[in-house]
């Protein structure tokens, strides 16, 4: 089967790929020691073991980690899996400045590592034994998230002995259901199935049903979709072009004229709007407050052809802490999926004094972000303050942003987790990670009771123990108002006919679509 | 105005009056030697039904973007940046979304209120287009009138002094002529949208419509400066020039009282096509994001922002693309009109 994809991954090296295009043909290739249950919808977020036998044996204090990899694991060229492959895989994230390698700092040792840049040290907080398989992990100090960096992509094993370099133009070995046996970055790459995995290697990881699957870069999304209206194409990895949606509800969607080849589901994401409180008007709560009250989020949700979930909270729904109340009669802001209440928010603006106050909205080029900027703006102009919108490249748009000397007071973002855990959300509003450059707490939020849970909740393994001060913590953020929250993204799923669509295609809330599981209508 | 007689002119090259061309048309009473010149051009312009359309299709449409504020305020009721994302109209006793569910936006529909329909954020097509109009005229008018003043100064001064300022002039024409004109101005363009431009006193905000103006007028200069400063060339070993050296007048006012005037038939012939050149290249730029900047309407931005929906709403970018033939094809013919009148054997041309 082919699939269609806009733009080439990233990168096909488990240790750098930071996208949904490097994530999901990965998914199937490299398995980290934790993974998550191959199933649809809520049960998908639950973990499993992966390479290990069990899920990790946490001590009290919550800083070690033991696990066992399992016995006579294969990689997909046959060299066999080793205990000491974990720790090299670890170093390459760490070595080769990857984006997920501040998820492995925690760990004893990654600092020194870090700062000696000598590739081939030795971490001194992982010990392991190729022998027995045993796996010791220790960290400079709790962290209740630590668990879930481990089932990762990042920490999926690749062998020993893989260089420390980007590997995208010949991605190394791993164990999954596929394997890649091509690459031609900005052509296309191809999965066929890894004849060394079976049904028996990881519990829980079915054999991969196709043969093979091959993803071409085609750079227009209205084409991709064009061709798999036309059976011309298997699967297009971007949601449909906004052009086409109504016509493949029409004639595909659930309710559709057409046997069903497409659906929609929410992602593990938020999009919000920073207001920065260091700089005027938002460092007034009033105005912070007045806005919350005047953004019109059932309109934004129109600019995203329909694929946005209006939404008051900022943990997104399926992530633990969030409360269906928030999105409703429990939102402070009034119901998300209501008109604002335009009047009280100027009323309030006019008492905070910041009438007519200029202000300028930033947004990055790739659409929808200039429509959702301009529209924004709009709604500021309606409440009373004076809005112009500026648009700049995407590529340098958080580096701007999130330089504090940029002074930017308000904009667009959105954040799509990478593990069910709060904090992967909260740490965006960690008063702890404010930088003068690179800064990733745009709003530059500094609460001291929000900083203070998060120490604390930030050492909690314990998860369900807490969700319920996860959730209050959630609400506190919501009501000081110092972010604009305003809805969570839906992702598509469409398929050409000859695809099986009712029974192959479960969404997996961590994965999104699983490639293993697909197949045709007579296989 | 101190034109010299026709006799003198004959056999010089490029867009001058010269006797030949008068000659040409000698058989009518109207154009008998003797006539004027501008007045010559004048009666021959006025034969040319074609061109006087074009001509006309041109004012009419700078008078109807001039009369933007008026259809917005009392017609439409709306201004270019308000959007109406969850607003309804009706249409024919129905209430209708102005931008439905899925996002798309309403097509025309000839009432007052979104006359030719409305744009994925629901604002108002024909108040965008006719404020739009207004920004693309301003930054093609005042572009077009920024190359020639700047590129009319530098032509005259390298051609009429040559050696040195001619070499280090043309040197720098030259650096701004070896660019793609497109490639030049986008990359002008997005470095200036971020940050702005601050010479001395002055600072020029980056959403400003002074940046793509600028631009604008910069990048054309060597287009002009270049057969200026051959006119220059040729002018300054002329008698008449002779004679006014003789008479003792200084150097730069020989440049802008003898030479000038012989060339302001060129520059008339190049204004006209001048600025249907710099309404597309605004076009071009404000399409790929390096020109007027948001919410600011243009008819660029216009069609950069309807492409995405050209199936389920092509009136997003019909409109406004129809308004920028319609503006830039009068504009040429009439400017070719203007062209042939003045001078027939003329080539001017504007390449890229």
């Amino acid at each position: 089967m082919t699939i269609g994809q806009a733009s080439q991954p990233d990168f096909l090296d488990p240790a750098l790929s930071y996208t949904i295009h490097g994530w999901e043909p990965m998914w199937t290739v490299y398995t980290p020691l934790v993974t998550y249950k191959r199933e649809d919808g809520k049960a998908g977020s639950e973990q499993m073991p992966g390479l290990a036998e069990d899920l990790p044996e946490v001590s009290d204090d919550g800083l070690t980690y033991k696990l066992t990899l399992r016995q006579g694991l294969e990689y997909s060229d046959g060299t066999p899996v080793k205990a000491s492959d974990f720790e090299h895989t670890i170093k390459r994230v760490l070595n080769m400045e990857s984006p997920g390698a501040p998820y492995y700092e925690v760990i004893e040792g990654a600092d020194k590592y870090l700062a000696d840049g000598n590739a081939d040290a030795d971490i001194s907080g992982i010990e392991t034994n190729d022998k027995t398989g045993e796996i010791t992990i220790t960290l400079a100090e709790a962290e209740a998230a630590f668990s879930f960096a481990l089932a990762m992509n990042f920490a999926g094993i690749v062998p020993g002995d893989t260089p420390f370099e980007n590997m995208t133009k010949d991605p190394p070995p791993g164990v999954g259901p596929y394997m890649f046996t091509k690459s031609e970055p900005n052509r296309e790459f191809v999965l066929a199935r890894n004849p060394k995995f079976t049904a028996d290697t990881i519990p829980g990881v079915p054999v991969a049903v196709l043969d093979e699957v091959k993803t071409e870069i085609i750079p227009s999304v209205p084409k991709q979709t064009q061709d798999v209206i036309d059976n011309e194409l298997d699967f297009m990895q971007e949601p449909v072009a906004p052009d086409f949606i109504g016509e493949i509800l029409d004639r595909f969607g659930p309710e559709g004229t057409e046997e069903q080849r497409y659906k929609e589901f929410t992602t593990l994401s938020t999009y919000y709007f920073f207001l920065n409180t260091r700089v005027p008007p938002f460092d007034d709560p009033k105005v912070r407050e007045a806005v919350n009250l005047g953004v019109d989020k059932t309109a934004l949700a129109r600019l995203f052809g329909g694929t946005l979930e209006p939404g008051c909270s900022f943990l997104p729904p399926e992530m633990p802490g969030y409360s269906e109340e928030l999105d409703g009669e429990g939102c402070p802001w009034g119901d998300p999926s209501q008109p604002p209440d335009l009047e009280r928010a100027q009323q309030l603006l006019k008492e905070a004094g910041a009438e007519g106050a200029e202000v300028t909205v930033w947004g990055d080029n790739v659409d929808p972000t200039p429509k959702v900027t301009q529209a924004y703006a709009d709604q500021l102009n309606q409440i009373g303050l004076d809005a112009t919108p500026k648009i700049i490249d995407g590529g340098v748009y958080f580096q701007t942003i999130g330089n504090q000397s940029t002074e930017a007071q308000t904009g667009f973002l959105n954040w799509f987790g990478d593990f069910p855990h709060p904090a992967n959300f909260f740490f965006l509003v960690n008063g702890e990670t404010i930088q003068p450059t690179n800064n990733q707490n745009i709003s530059n939020v500094d609460d001291p009771k929000i900083n203070k849970e998060l120490k604390e909740l930030g050492k909690e393994p314990d998860l369900p123990a807490v969700t319920d001060r996860w959730e209050a913590l959630n609400e506190y953020l919501v009501e000081q108002a110092y972010i604009v929250p305003y809805g969570y993204r839906k992702l598509s799923t469409f398929m050409s006919e000859r695809m099986n669509f009712e029974d192959c295609t479960p969404i997996n809330p961590i994965i999104y679509n699983d490639y293993s599981q697909w197949c045709f209508k007579d296989e | 105005m101190s034109v010299p007689s026709q006799g003198e002119e004959a056999g010089a090259s490029g867009t001058e009056f010269s006797l030949d061309s008068a000659e040409e048309l000698s058989g009518d009473p109207a154009e008998r030697p003797g006539l004027g010149p501008w007045r010559l051009t004048g009666r021959r312009l006025r034969r040319d039904k074609v061109a006087l359309v074009a001509g006309a299709v041109f004012v009419l449409v700078v008078a109807a973007c001039l009369a933007a504020p008026l259809w917005a305020d009392h017609v439409a009721n709306t201004t270019p940046e308000e959007n109406h994302l969850s607003d309804q109209v009706t249409i024919d006793g129905e209430k209708t979304d102005v931008v439905d569910l899925r996002g798309k936006p309403i097509g025309p529909t000839w009432n007052g209120e979104f006359f030719l329909g409305a744009d994925s954020n629901g604002r108002d097509i024909m108040v965008r287009l006719l404020y739009g109009g207004r920004n693309s005229l301003v930054i093609g008018i005042a572009g077009a009138l920024g190359t020639i003043l700047i590129g009319l100064v530098l032509g005259l001064l390298a051609g009429y002094y040559r050696g040195r300022t001619d070499s280090v002039l043309r040197w720098v024409l030259d650096v701004i002529w070896a660019f793609p004109v497109i490639l030049l101005g986008v990359a002008l363009g997005t470095a200036l949208a971020l940050g702005g431009l601050s010479i001395g006193p002055i600072t020029i905000e980056g959403d400003s419509l002074a940046i793509p103006t600028l631009i604008i007028a910069v990048i054309y200069i060597p287009y002009l400066a270049r057969p200026v400063r051959g006119q220059a060339l040729a002018l300054r070993e002329r008698e008449f020039v002779e004679a006014a050296r003789a008479q003792g007048m200084g150097s730069l006012r020989i440049v802008f009282t003898e030479i000038l005037p012989n060339v302001s038939s060129t520059l008339v012939v190049f204004l006209p096509l001048l600025v249907a050149n710099a309404i597309l290249l605004e076009a071009s730029l404000s399409f790929l994001g390096a020109g007027v900047q948001p919410p600011n309407p243009s008819w660029g931005t216009m069609i950069a922002e309807g492409v995405d929906r050209i199936v389920t709403a092509p009136h997003l970018t019909i409109v406004p693309g129809a308004m920028l033939v319609l503006a830039v094809l009068s504009l040429n013919v009439f400017g070719e009109g203007v062209r042939d009148a003045l001078d027939p054997r003329a080539k001017v041309r504007i390449e890229h």
